[in-house]
């Protein structure tokens, strides 16, 4: 077995005072302990290697014993891991549920649907998952653990980095790539120099060092790894900060902006806003748009799968703040509009036919683009709802379709195709008190038709009226309503959430660590020369404390660079197999 | 959008699994022929420096030759070697077609070629020949592995061409107008094929230590009665035949230390990529959503895998974990992949949920 393999006589071997971060068997020995040396042998370098003594007996401890004890427990690797595993396994309902803030109606519906059990399942938190007391518990424990762990970590990692490498052990012979030369003819102390030079080159830290009839070169490399672990850990920490503090400080609201109609950043031009608790009103950013033109189109492709699928969503936008004056801007999906304290998302869009309704006396009720609802078929059938409170001599509501290619058949009203091609609507008259005055708030898009009455026709059953654009339709009472022309509206959100440029840099802080702590050796390469007679001799050799294939091959050719200049025939007595 | 191109890409596609089918049954060749060689080789050997010396084969626990070093147990026997050429050749025409029919997509769709289920499994499978083949060029000892990566791979392709088939499409403006869902979804398909590749690995070296010390175990048992076994013109020593043709070859394939840090190394590679997955995924989202993150499923699972190989990496550096234990974390981190790119994909309903299928 090669020395590197051999983690306990390494640790022994090197006598050093920082073999907290020794490397066990495969090269993942713990550093995470370093702070707990074991009975009796305190300080005794393989201590360090956590733990592979007897767990720790809990003779009477007291109280600061005991909570000590708590504390490595829960700093321990073994608890990391574990909690880990907790959280991986407890996100899982998150997955399986449906989950209130994401999808509140969904949740209802199975809330609904399965009674009595779901009712459980509510009490437990499965539709909150996470923001559920057992799954916050976890990854609270875990950043303590985090904490607890990363800190000493810290210390311990700005003492090495202080601190001149260690010193060389006796015998090198253990060790990876050990390779012994006699050079005849060499002057040891130029060869020292050389060696040394050598190494600083490869951004080895060095030091020499002066034994009996011999002096010697302790370098070590890849400090880099535990900067980077460090890193990589603390930055996890950073993106749990920035997605708390981005909780509590951001706002997301939505709004609905009719094409030529505008926008200007109030809350009472909110369809819905949601501030975190340490919103600030106030903060709401200055800024206002118009929407010029929304434009989509839909593929006609003969392919069953693609036919009427969107192909493009556009808004046109004309954009004023107080900081950059007004600009036209397009806004995609996916590309958002940008203003100082805000973004804004085109997430949705529909149909907005104008409509006028003239009561019995002539008097204009309603008048205007009104926004549909699509009801997610793909050929965009949608939802109508029109309530004149103000109709005389009866209030008057309107309620059907629009049908941007519209066909009526024994399915009903429905939408073939979602562009405009042949745009119609489908529409039936109520009249009767709508109860806007009861006090209870309404949804401007839904409307209870059960108490109200439907204008029938000759035969008595309810009108169903087909209008298209530019017609009239007259009814009995002498009402009329008119299908003026259609415009499109686009829906946005609108939010801003102040911490998410840290935490964005905390995500890529803790790559960039990762990447650090998994591909940087780090190691150890050691040079003596002892002269003799008619010369030196060299020893060269190397350990690895973490992953590191090319040690050997590196320890090599160290050996044969320094051996070069005076090639004599090399007693290489290698043990590496 | 030329209909007549996208036909030619699901050609070379079904072309190049035919071809795959042909580099399988090449691999499998090889794969058996190096189950019958240890014993002609053991026979030689014995005849050679008689029986008292059988020595361990060296493949059994050695390290990988380095670099460029050719096939790792000592000179085969001819036949297997064109065995081994025609699975080589086999598999190198048939990933240049794969290849041409993905870029072929690509072109035709005029976006990358991984917007939905098909096209990703498509592009993921070709992202494990690839690598496969590159890995092994270097490591005479991996070549032995193909029919386990070659057969994965075709259930994939096979499964996809079958199932998930959809056609030549251009995008969703939801998937429109970002870079981030190349980089995303390039990164995504590479770390898969890596996982896949390291579950690989890691699959064979809980085998390769169960083998080592069943060998072990025999040899230990059958150093004592040596006298007796080599009456009955049997081997004895540590190399003891165990587990037959399967040992043999488990023989030919690194022992499992070096699995463990090949293992190691492509799934620290792999989890980088992962990490990068969540990153971009979430920057995407935040563009298209203003969500960087949502709690959707396919995100909930983005996040559980990658916790899964977090304690994968943890696990090697915890005290009673090292070694096999560690490689079950590796094998339930591939288990969430599989799950996040199959049930949550089809099953489960989500934002992500690809359209048209
Ligand atoms: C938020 C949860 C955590 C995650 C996601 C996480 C993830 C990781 C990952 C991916 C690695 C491997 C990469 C590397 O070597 O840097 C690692 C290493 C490490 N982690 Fe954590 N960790 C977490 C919490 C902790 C805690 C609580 C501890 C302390 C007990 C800890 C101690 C360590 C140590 C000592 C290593 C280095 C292992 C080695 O030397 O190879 N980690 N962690």
């Amino acid at each position: 077995m090669d020395a590197q393999e051999d983690g306990t006589t390494v640790g022994t071997q090197s006598e050093d005072q920082d073999a907290a971060a020794e490397r066990g068997p495969d090269g993942g020995e713990q550093t995470a302990r370093a702070r707990t040396p074991g009975p009796g042998r305190a300080g005794a370098a393989e201590d360090f290697t956590s733990g592979r003594d007897a767990p720790p007996a809990m003779p009477k401890l007291g109280l600061r014993g005991t909570a000590l004890f708590l504390w490595r427990q829960l700093t321990s690797m073994q608890t990391a891991l574990v909690l880990l595993m907790l959280l991986a396994i407890a996100a899982v309902p998150g997955s399986l549920y449906p989950q209130r803030n994401v999808n509140p109606g969904e949740t209802e519906a199975y809330l609904a649907e399965n009674g009595k059990l779901a009712e459980i399942l509510d009490t437990l938190g499965l539709f909150d998952v996470y923001s559920s007391p057992w799954f916050s518990a976890i990854y609270l424990l875990l950043f303590i653990s985090l904490i607890g762990c990363v800190i000493p970590r810290a210390l311990v990692h700005l003492r090495h980095l202080r601190a001149a490498p260690p010193r060389t052990p006796a015998k090198l012979g253990r060790f990876v790539g050990h390779t012994r030369v006699q050079l005849p003819g060499v002057d040891a102390d130029e060869l020292v120099e050389r060696a040394r030079a050598d190494l600083r080159g490869r951004r080895y830290r060095t030091v020499v060092q002066e034994e009996k009839r011999a002096r010697s070169v302790s370098s070590e490399r890849g400090y880099l790894r535990e900067t980077g672990n460090l890193i990589f850990h603390i930055a996890l920490l950073g993106v749990l900060i920035g997605v708390a503090g981005g909780h509590l400080t951001q706002y997301r609201g939505q709004i609905t902006v009719v094409e030529g109609e505008g926008f200007s950043n109030s809350l009472t031009q909110y369809d819905s806003f949601d501030p975190g608790p340490w919103f600030d009103a106030s903060h709401l950013p200055e800024f206002r748009f118009t929407l010029d033109e929304f434009r989509a189109e839909y593929s006609t492709s003969t392919n069953e799968h693609q036919f009427g699928q969107p192909t493009l969503f556009e808004a046109d936008m004309t954009v004023t703040t107080p900081d950059t004056g007004t600009a036209e801007q397009t806004v995609r999906v996916n590309q958002p509009l940008e203003v100082p304290g805000a973004s804004l998302y085109l997430l949705g869009n529909g149909y907005a036919p104008e409509i006028t309704l003239r009561d019995a006396e002539g008097a204009v009720v309603a008048e205007g683009p009104l926004i549909t609802i699509p009801m997610g078929d793909m050929g965009y059938t949608s939802q109508l709802v029109l309530k004149a409170p103000d109709a005389q001599p009866e209030q008057m509501a309107v309620v059907g379709f629009f049908l941007p290619t519209g066909e009526i058949d024994e399915s009903g009203p429905h939408s073939q195709f979602p562009a405009l091609i042949d745009p119609q609507l489908a529409l039936t008259v109520y009249t009767g008190d709508l109860g806007l005055d009861a006090g209870v708030p309404q949804n401007a898009y839904q409307i209870d038709v059960s108490s109200l009455e439907p204008v029938t026709g000759e035969d008595g059953s309810p009108v169903l009226i087909r209008l298209y654009p530019g017609q009239e339709y007259a009814l009995e009472d002498g009402s009329t309503l008119s299908f003026d022309g259609v415009r499109r509206y686009a829906a946005f959100d609108i939010k801003h959430d102040p911490f998410q440029k840290f935490t964005l840099v905390m995500a890529l802080s803790a790559a960039g660590g990762l990447i650090l702590s998994l591909f940087v050796p780090r190691r150890r390469v050691w040079v003596r020369v002892r002269p003799d007679a008619d010369g030196a001799i060299l020893e060269v050799a190397g350990l690895a404390r973490s992953e590191d294939p090319r040690l050997d091959e590196d320890v090599r050719e160290l050996a044969a660079r320094l051996a070069a200049p005076a090639p004599p025939a090399p007693t290489s007595r290698s043990r590496k197999s | 959008m030329n209909e007549q191109l996208a036909e030619v890409s699901n050609l070379l596609i079904v072309v190049a699994i035919v071809v795959y089918i042909l580099g399988l049954i090449g691999f499998s060749a090889d794969l058996a022929a190096a189950s019958q060689r240890r014993s002609d080789q053991r026979l030689a050997q014995k005849q050679l420096v008689g029986a008292a010396s059988a020595a361990v084969p060296e493949a059994g626990g050695g390290v990988f030759p380095s670099a460029g070093a050719g096939d790792g147990g000592g000179a085969p026997a001819p036949r297997t070697m064109s065995a081994l050429t025609f699975a080589y050749g086999m598999t190198g025409v048939a990933v240049l077609l794969h290849l041409a029919g993905i870029v072929l997509r690509g072109v035709v769709t005029q976006r990358v070629p991984w917007a939905n289920m098909y096209e990703f499994s498509m592009s993921g499978a070709a992202v494990v020949v690839l690598m496969f083949l590159i890995f092994s060029i270097r490591r005479g000892d991996l070549r032995l592995l193909g029919t386990f990566v070659i057969l994965p791979v075709l259930i994939v392709m096979l499964v996809a061409q079958t199932f998930w088939i959809v056609p030549a499409a251009t995008l969703t403006p939801s998937l429109q107008n970002s870079h981030w869902l190349v980089i995303h979804v390039i990164i995504a398909v590479l770390s898969s094929g890596l996982f896949g590749l390291g579950a690989l690995v890691a699959v064979l070296q809980l085998i390769q230590s169960r083998y080592e010390a069943a060998r072990a175990g025999l040899g230990a048992a059958g150093a004592s009665d040596a006298p007796a076994a080599q009456a009955e013109g049997q081997d004895a020593g540590a190399g003891a035949p165990v587990w037959g043709r399967v040992g043999s070859v488990l023989d030919r394939l690194p022992g499992a230390k070096p699995l463990e840090a090949l293992s190691y190394r492509i799934h620290a590679v792999a989890f980088v990529g992962w990490t990068f997955t969540l990153i971009f995924g979430a920057i995407w989202a935040n563009q298209a959503w203003g969500r960087f993150w949502n709690w959707d499923p396919k995100e909930v699972w983005t996040f559980i895998t990658w916790v899964v190989y977090a304690c994968y990496l943890h696990a090697r550096a915890t005290r009673g974990f090292r070694g096999n234990k560690a490689a079950w974390f590796a094998l339930a981190g591939f288990v969430c992949v599989i799950f996040n790119y199959t049930v949550v994909n089809t099953v489960i309903n989500g934002l992500h949920s690809y359209s048209g299928l």
